[in-house]
Parts: structure tokens; C-alpha cells; sequence
């Protein structure tokens, strides 16, 4: 097997080559240039191998691989070497030095290449204490992520979203809620009506603010057969004097579940897996008698006080306790209202006050900061 | 409602603590939100730890709002039996006075009776009492009306017999233009829809609200005249409400009192009466009951109670509780599924319970919601997607966060005049009935004044530059209630920094956010001059318009502009803060775009592009869509994107016209391009663009 003129040539370079070397940048450079992954002479030899006429492949990449590895060697030797030499002298090695100072690379600025070197030495230090510019990035308003978070809670326990209209007609809001006119419970939410009725989606023009998404449930269930299992967000309007706990307006997230053989226990552990995600997972979850007209038997729900965990403070009012939403088994009279079968079916409903929730999550005092959109506010909170 | 436990103790046995009497009372759905020590009540012994309770009770409990009411309950949880107050023998004679129920509707039952009287003060025990329960006492015969009435729960009157023409009471409908000058000295108008009692001559009480002056009992009443009566609920409801007077008696009547209690009541007070030494009896107690009420009975099923409340009640458990209540309870035959089922007749104190699921609650109640267990529903029908409309929510918030806009959410009615300008009649505001305040007085047409209150509130507490958007509902009276979005913006746009660059927030910033929803949305908006639109500064505002996806008509999605100056400074913001405002309408832009959940990818390009610069000198007031189009029009294919980099007026260009430089990009599909062919192409565009503008390339 004869030698390759190829490879005898750059043999001898290299070997030239090598012995002018003193520095590790120096000894870098020239590995670079042999045996670089891009631009490695060597490299580009070994890569030709394959293109090369059958009756010398063989040879060429024998020898091409022999010459890599004496490369690899002497170069090698040679580290250590210059390893051994006492450190090049200021003047010599001042930029590699300082580059590796200020760029804060470390205690080997072999690693730099000359060129590397070459250009950041005339850049001028940057100080990496100042700012970073700012990225626009707005915040979703914190009722939204409650909203949201609740929303995802029920997603996963399978429930649709639905969202229905804010101007709401007698008959869906109350009415068919089992409150007939001049029903004492009315009382409990009073209500803001409409100079004139509006224009209506419906057969019923809207009369009033809704004060309750609860119509949302007649109107689905008027329009779907069960099973039923929806959960409805959305603004609530009230004739409520704004101040630290009461806002006109504020909103609300109404769920209810209809089918067959669905119990009271069902719903208490829905609510108390709910609240336990929502809060957190050691949320105590205590259910009370209370009384809504459209359910029956209704149940107050309470948890553990998420300011003292139940030990007894001003918000809680020393009972540990701290009253979260509303519930209970959906009346045979609501299902009899939009022609379900009270007797094959069942149900359960509840209805939770969002901005509430945000008040004991974030403990915002006022409730009419949420509506006051001070951006000192909104942006704590995450995006 | 306040309860003194040493007056429920004269009926029934609290062997508990006050707390856990209270706790236990919570329990079982009578919140009581506050222990407060009891006065002193002399001559009655407290029998243990005394104290008042203040009970919340539900409306469904009219039966309650007494001590007796809450005794009944206490029995059922503790199992003591409940003594009875003693009542007066009914005295015999005739009747004591003429009473005549005219109308029998709104007055099933209506009971007097006559006693003979020396007004003075009660004993202290019972003005301590009443004290104890929040009513203040007057005279020992209103305060024996009181005294029954927090005690049975039953109200009653007393009226000054001498004091009523012809001494008789009649039970009618006020007429037209009758008044009566009730207790409280106000002078009130009476409709034919409201009930009184009225002597031979005139209204003398609005029945079940309140009683009038004219014969209100004084020091010098000698005789009076009993009433404990019954009135229709809802009659008395809405007389209370039309003369805006809530009294105890009308809160007791329109939640639903006993019907079975008005005589019960009468042989009460006329108990108490004879044992303050505060009079006698005269003649027999009347009791007009023309149509005596049937008790309901209502079926339950043992079985039932199991498949509503999801836990085993144990089946003697029931009869046995219902019947401390006051229900009757028969048992049935045994259903077929050997369940057991009984019968049971409700007391007419009952007013809650109608249906099987009323009794259900009680037995929840009772058992202890806290015995509950907790399980899951079953997942009989897998759950729907996320609507789009919900969805499209999610991602506009997340593509106007992105853009740096907070959200707000403002309340849904403002201020008229705040309305006014957004809305080209007045009439088109949606005006609120029954407002809280002027502030609130109409719904919103547009969700831009609610986004400048907002921003003003930011700008006066420091904050210059501020980027605002809220989702929300609208309302008209031509279109009814819409969903839009809309975007207010001030100050700067790129925030300052240390390496400088600060840029003030102008027009082509809003328009960015619109263009970038549209992108989301699916949406290519065109941006023409608007309509007739006060809101906005003229030369700085665009309507949004767009095409269908389905039909090819237009579409109005909304407007971009500048805040009319004088629109922002009427809410108190400074004169040179400039507002950029877009608003669009999110049912228009489904309308308009396509579901980009359902796009498919495009392949990469796979050959290069030729980009080109062309700077043409145009009209200054030829829209740069204009020329887009024009260029658009003439291009090959593989012209993929034409976008404005410069546009310069001034030094160099004629006055009225202006040089707008295109970058255009040019690339196909299937091969590099040559030179030539690009060339070619450019060519056509500068002469086309020659041609129709009269464009001069610069």
C-alpha cells in the first residue's frame, strides 16, 4: 500500500505547523483547523472517503483515520508540554486573560478561539445588573382566574360550560325557579327591572338583571334531554348598596347535575372535592341546613377558615368556619317546570360566589376593589 | 328572630349548654348568629344558664319566628316533651261584638273578642321579656298582643272598642279614595286591593299590617276589642309593600301563618291578660271560619328518602321525628318492594310542607347533614366540548394579555350621561326601573365608558402608560344584549428603558391589537373611514369591517379610533392624554373568521424568495389598502407578501403627495424563481401603479 499524496502533504504541514505552537489558544486554533468538526481539513478529507473512486476508498479512509489519530496524539504531546511552560507573559496572553475575567468564562480561556477572542476583546464590559427591557404582557383580571380555575375544576369532573344572558326575563329567573310572584324569597335577592323590556333571544322579552345564573339551568334544561351536567358562569346583578362585602354587581358560578339516581351524598362529595382543589387539600367542608327556593333539601356549605385553618378569627367571627356557597337536591317543581320526570330523576345545584372566593383566596378587604381595575392590583396576580 | 332560652324553657326541657344548644340549633338549619346575655327577668326563674339567641330564620319558617316554634324543634332534637302555655277557658255568653268577613279570600278566619280593661304598665317580667326579644313594651294590653305573638308566633291587635262607629268590625276591600292614618301617624291612601278592617264607617287597620291611630288603645281605653285573624299571604304582602310598610304582624302573614292558631292565640292573650290582673272577658270570643281548611296529607316513601339523600335512614327514625314535629303519621301498606311508606297529615303551622320532598328535607335535617356520606356521581354521557364562544374568550384574553392590555371588568350599568354619547338616541339607552343611584342608572351600549373610568382611575394614582380590555356584555334597544371586546390604551407604547427608545402609544398600536385578534380569530379586517361617530377624533378612527365566512356580505366587527377629547376630559381626564380605543363585536368576528382549531398546516416553502423594495410617490390621500390592491392585482402568484416598510412626506416630495415604499416577496412553490421573471413582475406593478394612481417611483 503506497502512501497518498494527499495525506502525505498534510502530514508534513501539520507536523510544521506544530512545532511553532507555544500557547493552549494557539494549539486550539490549529485542532480546529485539522480536525474541526466543520473545517477541519482532516474532517473533510475523512467525509471525502466516500466519494472516492472504489478501487482506492479503502486505502484512502485506512489512511486518512491513521493520519487522525497521530493528529490527535501529537497534539496531545504537545498539551502537555505547554501545560509545563511557565504562563506566557502579560503582554502576550493580555487578551485572552482579560477576556476570560470579565467575560467570567472561568479559570481556562483555552477554550476561546482566537477569532472568538478577537471579537469580544473590543466590546465594551456590559453590566448585566441593569434592567432587561420590559416585556408587554397584560394581566387577566384576578376574578378571571378564579373563574378560569373553577372552570377547569369542572371540566375535569366532566361538566359543559355554558354562559347565558345578563338581561333575563321573570319566568327564568324566578318563576320557574319554583319562586312565584309575590313569593317572600324573592326578598332575598333584590332586583334590578328594566324601564321597558329588551328585545329577547327568547319568546320572553327581558325584563330584569338577572340576579342569579340559575336561569341558565331552565334554559338548558329546556332545551336538552338528561342527564344534565352543566355548570354556568357569569355577571349577577343585585340592588345591593355597594360596600366592603356587597357590590351590584358581581359574578357567579351556578352548577347542576341532573339524572338518574344522582343523591345529596353525590353532591356533598363533588362540592367538598371542589373546594379542597380550589383551596387547598386539607379544606375542612361542612354542610348546613339552609333553605333556597329551588332546592330542597338545601345546604349552606362551609370551610375550614382559610386565615386561621378553623382556629377562630375576626373573619371567621371566631367560629373557624367561613360560609362559601350555597346548594342542594334540585326541586321536583324545577324539574317539573321544564317537563322533566321528577320521579325517575334527580338532581343537585349549587351556586358560588366568585367574588367571594377571590376575597378569601387573595384576601382583598373591599370587594368594590375589583371593580375599581387599579392596576396595582392586577398585576399582582398571575398572568 | 331574638329567643331568650329561659322563656323556652317555660315550654320545653334545655338540659344543654347555651353554645351547644345554639350549635345544635345551627345544625339543623337555624343559624343563630349571636349569643348575647340575657337581662335580668325577675318572678321567672331561669331554670339553668340563661341568654338570647338571634336566630336567622328562613323564609320557609314563618312557624319559627317564635318561642314556640323554636321549642318544637328543640324537643325533636333532645326528645324533652313541650308544655304548653295555659290558655283561658273560652268564655261563654254571646258573641262579644258584630264582626262581618266581606271578603272571605283574603280573610279566611277572623277572630274577636271583648275584654274589659284598666291600661297601665305590664309587669316587669313580661316588659323584660319582650325587652329580651327587641320589642318595646307600651302598655300591658299591646304588650299581651306582643307577648302572644313572639311566644305562639301569631299576631294580633287591639283596637279601642269605644273608638269604632257602631262598635263592630267589618273585614273588607278599602274603597277608592279611602285613607287611614296608621299607628305610626302617617296618612295613607288605600287602594281596592288592600284589605282593612274597617268600624261601621272607615278603616280602622290595614289588615295583617297595621292598626290605625283613630283607635289605637291609650291610657284612658276602657274596653277594647281583640283581633287574631288570618289573612291571605300574599294580599298582605303586596299591601305592605305598596304602602312600603314591613311590620312583625306583615312578616309573619305573608310568609304563611297558622290558620289554626287565631282562637288558640285569643284564649291566650285573654289568659295573660286576667293574670296581670290587666282585664276581663266580655261575652264569648267570635271566630268567623266560614270554610274550615282540610290538613294536607302528603305520602312518604321510605325508599325515597334513600334515593334523594344518598344514606340509609333507619325506618322508625321517621315516623318518630315528624311526629315531634306536630305531623300525624299513619303508617301505610308496605310497597310492593317491602319499603315501608306512611301518611302523614300536616299541621297547618306547616306552611313549607306540601310534597314528599318537604318531609324529605326534614328527615335530612333531623339525621344530620353531617352523616351524609360522600360520593360521585356517576359519568353516564361523556361531557361536551367547551362552547366556542367560551373558547373564543380564552383565546382573545390570551392574545390582548400577550398584546400587554390587564384586564378589567367594569360594572355593567353607568352613569346616563357617561351612555349618552355612545348611543345615536337617548332612546336606544336601556334604562334601569329602579336604580341604586344615578351611577347606575343605564346599561352599558358600549363597554368603552366603563374602560375610561377605569383607565382615569389609574391615570390619577401615577400610572401613565396603561393598556385596559374587558370582555363583556352590551345592551341597546335595537340589538339587545351583544358580547364584544374593547381596548383603551394611553401613554407610552414601548415603556422606556435604559438603551432609550420610548415611543408615545398612537393609533397603529390599537390597530395592531385589532390586527392581531383578527389573526386569532381567523379574521382579515379592512380598516375604512368610519360612519358618523362622535366618540372618536375624526382623522383618527376606522370602522373594522370584514367578510363573511358563510355569506359573502360584509361585516361591520367594530371601530378603532382616538377618544373624542371631550368624551375623556367629561370624565376628568386630562386635556392632552391621548386614548386609543378599538371595540369590537365578538359574534361579528365568529361571523367573520374560521375556526382555527380546525386549520391545517402549510407546508414550508422548500425554494427560496426574492425580496423587493418599490418606493412610489402617490397622492398623499390615496389609502395605502388602495395600492396594495392595486399592486395585488397585477402581481403573479408568487407575490406572497406585500408590506408598507416607509412612508415619507416633506423635503423633496411635492405637497400633496407622499412616497410609500412596499417590500415585496416574491416565491414559488414548485422552483426557484429567476431574476427575470421577478423583474418582470415589478414592472407591471410600477406600470400598473402609474397608470391608476398617477404613482412616480422614487
Amino acid at each position: 500500500m503506497s502512501a497518498l499524496p494527499a495525506v502525505d502533504d498534510l502530514r508534513a504541514t501539520f507536523r510544521a505547523e506544530l512545532e511553532g505552537i507555544t500557547t493552549p489558544d494557539q494549539l486550539q486554533e490549529l485542532r480546529n483547523r485539522y480536525l474541526g468538526r466543520k473545517r477541519g481539513v482532516v474532517t473533510a478529507l475523512l467525509k471525502s472517503v466516500s466519494q472516492a473512486p472504489p478501487e482506492t476508498r479503502r486505502d484512502l479512509g485506512r489512511q486518512a483515520n491513521t493520519l487522525k489519530q497521530e493528529i490527535e496524539r501529537a497534539l496531545a504531546e504537545r498539551r502537555e508540554e505547554v501545560a509545563r511552560t511557565p504562563a506566557p507573559t502579560d503582554s502576550q496572553a493580555k487578551g485572552a486573560e482579560t477576556v476570560g475575567k470579565t467575560i467570567g468564562y472561568g479559570a481556562d480561556p483555552v477554550t476561546l478561539s482566537p477569532t472568538v477572542r478577537a471579537e469580544l476583546s473590543v466590546r465594551t464590559p456590559v453590566d448585566v445588573t441593569l434592567p432587561g427591557r420590559e416585556v408587554p404582557l397584560g394581566h387577566r383580571h384576578p376574578l378571571t382566574v378564579i373563574r378560569e380555575e373553577i372552570e377547569q375544576i369542572f371540566t375535569g369532573l366532566g361538566f359543559e360550560i355554558l354562559e347565558g344572558p345578563e338581561v333575563e326575563d321573570d319566568y327564568h329567573n324566578f318563576e320557574a325557579l319554583n319562586m312565584p310572584p309575590e313569593h317572600p324569597a324573592r326578598d332575598m335577592q333584590d332586583t334590578l327591572y328594566l324601564d321597558a323590556p329588551l328585545r329577547a333571544r327568547g319568546a320572553r322579552p327581558g325584563t330584569l338583571l338577572r340576579t342569579h345564573t340559575s336561569g341558565m339551568q331552565i334554559r338548558y334544561m329546556e332545551t336538552h334531554e338528561p342527564p344534565v351536567r352543566i355548570v354556568a358562569p357569569g355577571l349577577v346583578y343585585r340592588r345591593d348598596t355597594p360596600d366592603l362585602t356587597h357590590s351590584p354587581m358581581f359574578q357567579q358560578v351556578e352548577g347542576l347535575l341532573v339524572g338518574e339516581g344522582v343523591t345529596m351524598a353525590d353532591l356533598k362529595g363533588t362540592l367538598e372535592t371542589f373546594l379542597r382543589q380550589l383551596f387547598e387539600p386539607d379544606t375542612q367542608v361542612m354542610f348546613r341546613p339552609s333553605f333556597f327556593p329551588y332546592t330542597e333539601p338545601s345546604a349552606e356549605v362551609f370551610i375550614s377558615c382559610v386565615f386561621c385553618s378553623g382556629d377562630g378569627c375576626a373573619v371567621c367571627k371566631r367560629t373557624g368556619w367561613l360560609e362559601i356557597l350555597g346548594s342542594g337536591m334540585v326541586h321536583p317543581a324545577v324539574l317539573e317546570a321544564v317537563g322533566y320526570d321528577s320521579e325517575r330523576l334527580t338532581g343537585w345545584a349549587f351556586g358560588v360566589g366568585i367574588d367571594r372566593i377571590a376575597i378569601l383566596k387573595y384576601r382583598v378587604e373591599d370587594i368594590r376593589a375589583f371593580y375599581d381595575n387599579d392596576l396595582r392590583l392586577l398585576e399582582q396576580f398571575p398572568y | 328572630m331574638r329567643i331568650l332560652v329561659s322563656w323556652l324553657r317555660d315550654l320545653v326541657p334545655v338540659t344543654v349548654s347555651v353554645d351547644e344548644l345554639a350549635e345544635a340549633l345551627t345544625a339543623h338549619g337555624f343559624e343563630v348568629s349571636a349569643v348575647e346575655p340575657a337581662p335580668p327577668i325577675p318572678d321567672r326563674p331561669a331554670r339553668g344558664e340563661d341568654a338570647v339567641l338571634d336566630i336567622e330564620i328562613t323564609t320557609n319558617r314563618p312557624d319559627c319566628l317564635c318561642v314556640a316554634g323554636i321549642a318544637r324543634e328543640v324537643s325533636t332534637i333532645y326528645g324533652g316533651a313541650i308544655t304548653w302555655p295555659p290558655v283561658a277557658d273560652a268564655p261563654a255568653g254571646d258573641d262579644a261584638l258584630p264582626v262581618t268577613i266581606e271578603d272571605g279570600a283574603l280573610c279566611p278566619r277572623y277572630a274577636a273578642s271583648v275584654a274589659e280593661v284598666a291600661i297601665g304598665p305590664s309587669p316587669a317580667w313580661m316588659a323584660a321579656r319582650l325587652e329580651a326579644a327587641g320589642v318595646r313594651p307600651i302598655n300591658n294590653l299591646v304588650d299581651v298582643t306582643n307577648y302572644v305573638m313572639l311566644e305562639l308566633g301569631h299576631p294580633m291587635h287591639a283596637f279601642d272598642l269605644e273608638r269604632l262607629a257602631g262598635g263592630e268590625l267589618r273585614i273588607r276591600r278599602a274603597r277608592t279614595g279611602e285613607t287611614v292614618r296608621t299607628l305610626d301617624g302617617v296618612e295613607r291612601a288605600l287602594d281596592r286591593d288592600m284589605l282593612v278592617i274597617a268600624d261601621g264607617a272607615r278603616p280602622q287597620a290595614v289588615a295583617g299590617v297595621m292598626g290605625g291611630a283613630d283607635s289605637e288603645v291609650t291610657d284612658g281605653t276602657v274596653r277594647v276589642a281583640f283581633e287574631s285573624a288570618w289573612f291571605d299571604p300574599v294580599s298582605v304582602r303586596r299591601t305592605s309593600k305598596r304602602l312600603a310598610l314591613s311590620t312583625d304582624a306583615s312578616f309573619r302573614f305573608e310568609r304563611g301563618a297558622d290558620i289554626d292558631a287565631p282562637v288558640r292565640a285569643m284564649r291566650r292573650a285573654l289568659q295573660l291578660l286576667g293574670e296581670i290582673g290587666g282585664g276581663a272577658a266580655r261575652g264569648s270570643i267570635v271566630d268567623r271560619y266560614p270554610a274550615p281548611r282540610d290538613r294536607a296529607t302528603v305520602v312518604l316513601r321510605h325508599h325515597r328518602i334513600g334515593q334523594v339523600l344518598g344514606v340509609d335512614v333507619e325506618p322508625d327514625f321517621v315516623p318518630a321525628t315528624l311526629e315531634r314535629l306536630g305531623f300525624s303519621v299513619a303508617p301505610e301498606s308496605v310497597e310492593s318492594d317491602g319499603g315501608a311508606r306512611w301518611r302523614v297529615t300536616v299541621p297547618p303551622h306547616r306552611v313549607d310542607v306540601g310534597r314528599e320532598i318537604d318531609l324529605i328535607e326534614e328527615i335530612a335535617r333531623h339525621h344530620g347533614y353531617e352523616r351524609l356520606p360522600s360520593t360521585f356521581p356517576a359519568l353516564i354521557r361523556p361531557p361536551a366540548a367547551a362552547s366556542d364562544a367560551l373558547s373564543r374568550q380564552r383565546l382573545l384574553r390570551r392574545v390582548l394579555t400577550a398584546g400587554g392590555c390587564s384586564e378589567a371588568i367594569t360594572y355593567g350599568f353607568i352613569e346616563e350621561a357617561a351612555a349618552l354619547p355612545f348611543v345615536d338616541r337617548p332612546d336606544e339607552l336601556v334604562r334601569i326601573a329602579n336604580p341604586l343611584s344615578e351611577k347606575f342608572a343605564v346599561l352599558r351600549p358600549s363597554l368603552v365608558p366603563g374602560l375610561l373610568d377605569a383607565l382615569i382611575h389609574n391615570r390619577r394614582r401615577e400610572r401613565r402608560d396603561i393598556r385596559l380590555f374587558e370582555i363583556g356584555r352590551r345592551f341597546t334597544a335595537a340589538d339587545g344584549e351583544t358580547s364584544g371586546f374593547a381596548v383603551a390604551l394611553t401613554g407610552s407604547s414601548v415603556p422606556r428603558h435604559w438603551s432609550g427608545g420610548e415611543r408615545p402609544t398612537d393609533l397603529f398600536d390599537a390597530i395592531g391589537l385589532v390586527d392581531r385578534v383578527c389573526d386569532a380569530f381567523g379574521v382579515t379586517p379592512a380598516y375604512e373611514p368610519p360612519d358618523e361617530r362622535g366618540t372618536l377624533v375624526a382623522d383618527r378612527a376606522a370602522a373594522v369591517r370584514a367578510t363573511a365566512r358563510e355569506a359573502a356580505e360584509a361585516v361591520q366587527l367594530g371601530h378603532v379610533g382616538q377618544l373624542a377629547p371631550t368624551i375623556a376630559q367629561a370624565r376628568g381626564l386630562p386635556a392632552d392624554d391621548a386614548i386609543y380605543v378599538a371595540e369590537l363585536d365578538l359574534a361579528a368576528m365568529a361571523r367573520a373568521g374560521v375556526d382555527r382549531r380546525r386549520m391545517a398546516a402549510a407546508p414550508l416553502p422548500r425554494y427560496p424568495s426574492i425580496v423587493r423594495d418599490l418606493a412610489m410617490v402617490i397622492d398623499a390621500a390615496l389609502p395605502a389598502a388602495t395600492v396594495r390592491d392595486t399592486i395585488r392585482s397585477v402581481a403573479p402568484e408568487t407575490l406572497v407578501h406585500v408590506r408598507e416598510f416607509d412612508l415619507y412626506a416633506g423635503k423633496g416630495i411635492p405637497d400633496d403627495r407622499m412616497s410609500l415604499a412596499f417590500r415585496l416577496t416574491f416565491r414559488a412553490a414548485d422552483r426557484t424563481l429567476t431574476d427575470v421573471e421577478v423583474q418582470q413582475a415589478m414592472d407591471a406593478i410600477v406600470a400598473e401603479l402609474k397608470t391608476t394612481h398617477g404613482a412616480v417611483p422614487r
